[in-house]
This record gives C-alpha cells, sequence and structure tokens, in this order.
C-alpha cells in the first residue's frame, strides 16, 4: 500500500471513529439530562439540577395513576411477550426446520413488524378490536403488542435453530422419541438462551410502546407510555422524568439481563 | 419397554433361523423429475455386516434415510421381522443410527447422551445406570462418562454415539459415513472398533461409505450403487474378483481395462480367444458366456513383469514409463509396444525383486485365469 492510500484510511477510520462516537453521545445525553432532572426538587424542569432531592419519585410513587398504569404495562408486557415467544419458536421452528412451503413470505411477514411503520398498524388494529369487543380491554393491547414482539424471539430462535444441524433431531427420533419429547428434551434446551434473549426483547418493546397503546386502550387499561404522554399534554413537571427514568431503569435491566441469562444457561 | 422385549424376541427368532433381518422390497424414491433410487429389492441376513458404497449422489444415504424413516419412500416395503415398517413413524422402528457428524446431543454429558433412548423408553433409574456402564465399557470410554462431548475427540464421539444407538438393542443398526469426518489414522483404528463391536454385539449393520477400502475390511456382503440402482452386491472377494462391470471394477480396486472388438465361441477346457479393440490378442478363462462382455479387465497385482512373465498364457513387452516405490509394493505404467495401451502393474516386492527403472524394457504376462470381461 502506498503512503498516500495509506493516509486516507486512517483519516477515513479517524472520521467513523468520530462519528460512532458523536451519535452514542447524542444517545446518552438526553438519557442522562432526563435522569439528572428526575433528582431535583424544583416544580419545572430545569437542568442542570442545583439540589438533590428525591421529592418527585415520592411524589410518583404515591400517585395512583402511575401504579395501575405500572401494572398494567407489566401485565401487558409480560403476556404479549409470552405469546410472542409461543409464536416465535412455532414460526422458527416452521421456517428452518420444516421449511413450510412459502417460508421465505413466511419470515418476512414474522420480521415486518419491526419495520412496518407501527401507526398503520394501529389504524389498521382500531376497527378489528372494535369489531371483535376488544377495544379498551386489556386484550387489544396484549395481542397488539404480541404482534410487535414477535419478530424478536423469531429472530433470535431463527438464529439458534440455524447454528446446528437438524441430525440431531433426527438422531433423537431414530433413538425412540417423539416430536414432542424430542422437543421438550433436545431442540428447547438446546434454544433456551435465544428463547430467554427473544421474550426479553419482546417484554422490553411492549414497555415502551405507545403508538399502538394510544390508539387500543382505555384509561382502565393505561399503559405507563400513555400515561407519560397524556401527563406532557397536561402538565410537565419532574414526576415524569422520574417516571421515565423508572421505565429506562427496568428496560436496561431487561437488556442486562437478556445478554447475561443466556451466557449463565451456557455454561450449566 | 413392552414394545421393545417383543421386538427384541423377533429379532433373537430372526437369527436363531438365519432368517432375513432386512428385506427391502421394489424400494424406491422420486423427488419430482429425479430418481434418487430405482426401484430396488435386497435382502439383508440377520447378524451381516452390509455394505452400501458408491459415489456420492449414487443413492446409499437416501437408501439408508427410507430405511431410518427421515426420507419417505415413493413406493416399495421395508420388511423388518416380518412386517413392512414404512407406515411406521421414525421413533416407533427400533433402528439404530449412527451419523457421520455423530450427532451426540451438546447439552447432555456422555452418560446422559447414552442413557437417552432408555429413559425415553421410560425404564428404571438404576437399570439405566447399569446398562450404561456396560454399554461405555464396550466402547471403552467408562472413565468418560461424566464428560461433555465437546470434551471428546472425533473418534471418541463416534465410540459414543454408537453406545448410544446400540443400548436399547435396536434390530438393526444404520451407519452413514460414520469414519467420514476423521483422519486416515483414526479411520483405521476405528474400523477395527467397529468390527469387533458388531462381531460382540452379533448386531445387524447397513453401512454407507464411499470408501471401497473400508467397506472391504469391514463387510461381509456389499452392494455397489450406480446412479440409485444396486449394480452388484457380493462378497468383497467376489466383487473384486468377479465384477459384473467397467464401472464396478474400477470402483472397487485397480484395474487396466480394454475395450473388446471380438471373443471366439466358447469351448469346454479352453480359454476362448479375445480381439481387443487395438488388434491385440488375448486368452482368456471365464465360466459364463463372455459373449456380451465389451472390456476386458486385469488387476495390477495379478501382472507378472520380467523375465517370469514369458511362459504364462498372455505374454507382452513394453517399456516402463513410471515406477513408483510406495510402502509395501512397487507401481509401474507399462506402455505395450505396438499398441500403446496403458497396463497397471503393481509388484510385492521380496528381498530379491527387481525393481524396473522408468524407460526400462520389461516382458509382462499374466494367466488366462486372471483376466475377467465385464459389461459397461
Amino acid at each position: 500500500m502506498s503512503v498516500p492510500e495509506k493516509k486516507l484510511w486512517a483519516a477515513w477510520s479517524r472520521f467513523l471513529n468520530g462519528l460512532v462516537g458523536a451519535l452514542l453521545i447524542g444517545f446518552l445525553v438526553p438519557i442522562l439530562v432526563v435522569v439528572a432532572v428526575s433528582f431535583q426538587s424544583k416544580s419545572y424542569l430545569s437542568f442542570p439540577p442545583t439540589e438533590f432531592s428525591l421529592r418527585w419519585y415520592q411524589q410518583f410513587i404515591g400517585n395512583d395513576d402511575y401504579r395501575s398504569a405500572i401494572l398494567n404495562s407489566m401485565l401487558i408486557g409480560a403476556s404479549a411477550a409470552a405469546l410472542a415467544t409461543i409464536a416465535g419458536i412455532s414460526t422458527a421452528l416452521a421456517v428452518v426446520r420444516a421449511k413450510v412451503p412459502g417460508s421465505t413470505i413466511v419470515s418476512a411477514l414474522s420480521v415486518a413488524p419491526a419495520i412496518l411503520p407501527q401507526i398503520v398498524l394501529a389504524i389498521g388494529l382500531f376497527p378489528i378490536s372494535v369489531w371483535l369487543g376488544l377495544q379498551g380491554t386489556l386484550w387489544a393491547v396484549i395481542l397488539a403488542h404480541a404482534v410487535i414482539g414477535l419478530p424478536f424471539p423469531f429472530i433470535t430462535v431463527c438464529g439458534a435453530l440455524a447454528s446446528y444441524s437438524n441430525r440431531i433431531e433426527i438422531a433423537s427420533m431414530t433413538l425412540g422419541a417423539n416430536s414432542f419429547q424430542t422437543f421438550r428434551l433436545i431442540t428447547f434446551p438446546m434454544i433456551r438462551p435465544a428463547v430467554i434473549a427473544g421474550f426479553i426483547f419482546a417484554f422490553a418493546a411492549s414497555l415502551d410502546e405507545l403508538v399502538l397503546a394510544l390508539f387500543l386502550s382505555s384509561p382502565s387499561t393505561r399503559t405507563l407510555p400513555l400515561l407519560l404522554w397524556e401527563q406532557l399534554n397536561f402538565q410537565v413537571t419532574p414526576e415524569i422524568a422520574a417516571a421515565a427514568t423508572v421505565i429506562l431503569a427496568v428496560t436496561s435491566l431487561l437488556i442486562l439481563a437478556a445478554t447475561l441469562l443466556p451466557r449463565l444457561g451456557k455454561d450449566n | 419397554m413392552l414394545q421393545m422385549q417383543g421386538r427384541s424376541a423377533t429379532t433373537g427368532q430372526n437369527r436363531a433361523a438365519g432368517g432375513a433381518a432386512v428385506s427391502i422390497r421394489n424400494l424406491c424414491k422420486r423427488y419430482n423429475n429425479f430418481e434418487a433410487v430405482v426401484p430396488t429389492s435386497v435382502e439383508i441376513d440377520s447378524g451381516d455386516f452390509f455394505a452400501i458404497i458408491g459415489p456420492s449422489g449414487s443413492g446409499k444415504s437416501t437408501l439408508l434415510g427410507m430405511i431410518a424413516g427421515y426420507i419417505d419412500p415413493t413406493a416399495g416395503q421395508i420388511m423388518v421381522g416380518g412386517r413392512d415398517i414404512i407406515p411406521e413413524p421414525i421413533y416407533r422402528r427400533n433402528i439404530g443410527m449412527v451419523f457421520q457428524n455423530y450427532a451426540l446431543f451438546p447439552h447432555l454429558s456422555v452418560a446422559q447422551n447414552v442413557a437417552y433412548p432408555l429413559k425415553i423408553r421410560g425404564i428404571a433409574k438404576d437399570e439405566i445406570a447399569k446398562r450404561v456402564r456396560e454399554s461405555l465399557a464396550m466402547v471403552r470410554l467408562e472413565a468418560f462418562a461424566s464428560r461433555m462431548p465437546s470434551e471428546l475427540s472425533g473418534g471418541q464421539q463416534q465410540r459414543i454415539a454408537l453406545a448410544r444407538a446400540s443400548i436399547y438393542r435396536p434390530s438393526i443398526l444404520l451407519m452413514d459415513e460414520p469414519l467420514g469426518a476423521l483422519d486416515k489414522n483414526l479411520r483405521d483404528e476405528m474400523q477395527e472398533e467397529i468390527k469387533r463391536f458388531q462381531q460382540e454385539l452379533g448386531a445387524t449393520v447397513i453401512y454407507v461409505t464411499h470408501d471401497q477400502q473400508e467397506a472391504a475390511f469391514l463387510a461381509d456382503r456389499i452392494a455397489i450403487m450406480r446412479d440409485g440402482a444396486m449394480t452388484q452386491i457380493g462378497s468383497p472377494r467376489s466383487l473384486y474378483e468377479q465384477p459384473s462391470s467397467r464401472f464396478v471394477a474400477e470402483f472397487l480396486g485397480e484395474a487396466s481395462i480394454f475395450p473388446v472388438k471380438s471373443v471366439s465361441q466358447k469351448q469346454a477346457g479352453q480359454p476362448c480367444q479375445i480381439v481387443l479393440e487395438d488388434g491385440t490378442r488375448a486368452a482368456i478363462r471365464t465360466d459364463g458366456n463372455p459373449g456380451s462382455g465389451r472390456f476386458a479387465c486385469i488387476r495390477p497385482e495379478r501382472v507378472t513383469v520380467g523375465p517370469k512373465a514369458r511362459g504364462l498364457d498372455n505374454v507382452y513387452t513394453g517399456i516402463v514409463r513410471e515406477s513408483l516405490y510406495t510402502p509395501g509394493s512397487i507401481r509401474y505404467r507399462v506402455e505395450l509396444d505396438g499398441t500403446g495401451c496403458a497396463l497397471k502393474v503393481r509388484v510385492l516386492p521380496q528381498g530379491n525383486t527387481e525393481v524396473f527403472e522408468t524407460g526400462s524394457s520389461v516382458d509382462v504376462g499374466w494367466s488366462a485365469d486372471d483376466m475377467t470381461i465385464l459389461g459397461e
């Protein structure tokens, strides 16, 4: 490689490093601002914070609206993630192992909810949920969130299934295990890390989803992001920052778990 | 469990009667317009080591997959113990299978892998423990019971796969290129291991490989597959000494093969006279009617080189074009005078064997008994 060419590459690599750094800062700074704002005593969003206080957290915990919204979010998140995971495993098995006819279309459809605009899904789901009589119930949001959660377990389980040969499952069957036993004793233990990761990502996706919740829930099934949205329209207090920080903390913990749990599973 | 006992009782009867363990009748597999296996019938005796060899794509693995149950046949029957097993799902066939890449369960220990088929059959814990110990002792890996498969070498993994596939005393043991992923030395060692294992177990084995030496070492009978059909079935010796076709002669061992122009009428007790395409004459003794044969075949080790060749039924002169010393044998390529035919020769050297250098003129010859005549 000639010397000017080398310099060009060095400059290019400096540019890329700088770009990545700038994007990460652009992502982290607003988050840190929200966290910082939540720990102060003034009754408006003031930055930088001057004194440390847990005042807004106390108010947040004492607020019944927030308490029921958190409960709804957890219930919806767990149910939606469970449904998405069961559907994701089944679809991944059909696509990777059974290679059903049209499996390319099936996998495209399973990944689509992560790519397509959620507003379109929301507009389409609203009349369906009214028609089915689910509008305003927890089920409406659970089913909608199961749809947007599906890509995560589908992608992780597809990856896990593709990482080993189906000979392992054929071997299990020649040894006398039927399909169900083979799944329970061989396939599932082998894809378990991927299943756990997929579940957690689907849960996290439900936890901070706003658009579908906006269309499909009622005051009694309000989720935490939806409540935040309503509060923002009403009055902006650091209580919102405290609630946002709680969502952030829970989601971060989930993502940490998604990366750590599968590794623990592998060691056993 | 009841079912398994019933099945092994049937196997016992078969063995006592020396009957067929597996009887394949008109079994075939067609994919769209491609016939992977043409209608094939073959009987495999109880306790037999039956090898299927052939180039890749010849249908041997498809045949094995149909017996195991993970490939659905287009038509035909597979009779095991007097019953057609094709309608039975793979997990009820009670057939053991060993795969090329071992297919051990990576998340289970060696002992758990071997115990798996017994656990599935609901056998009591202490009985399982006892049989796992016995089975691991048979493959000489008792000390490895608590290891994970990934901690074992390829050869050890394959021995575990062997123990796992036989611990439930299946009526038939299928092996699909079980040594294909191992290196040469380990392969030789494992061949002996498999042979010993099969004899101790008295199992009926159907063994697929593309390695003809491996098949000849292990098998009682070999089927050679080509384009989805078994072209010839027989003992390693009969396939080598009486190949029915040029394909078989070339696939199993080495051979010099010459196109035949005409064959004289067969006369009792007398060798036939044949004329090759290039005009060379040769004498050949054969049991069958050589009239339809299109090729004459001579194995390299049946050719005598040097002065001793004079006086044999077929004697020619030629020039050594290639002289190669390999451990245990000397190989020559001799160009026959006049016609330029290339003849492969292999000599097992003794203390006083003369080695001919490239370029030297030699006499070559062979007996009329050693030449065979073949179809396409």
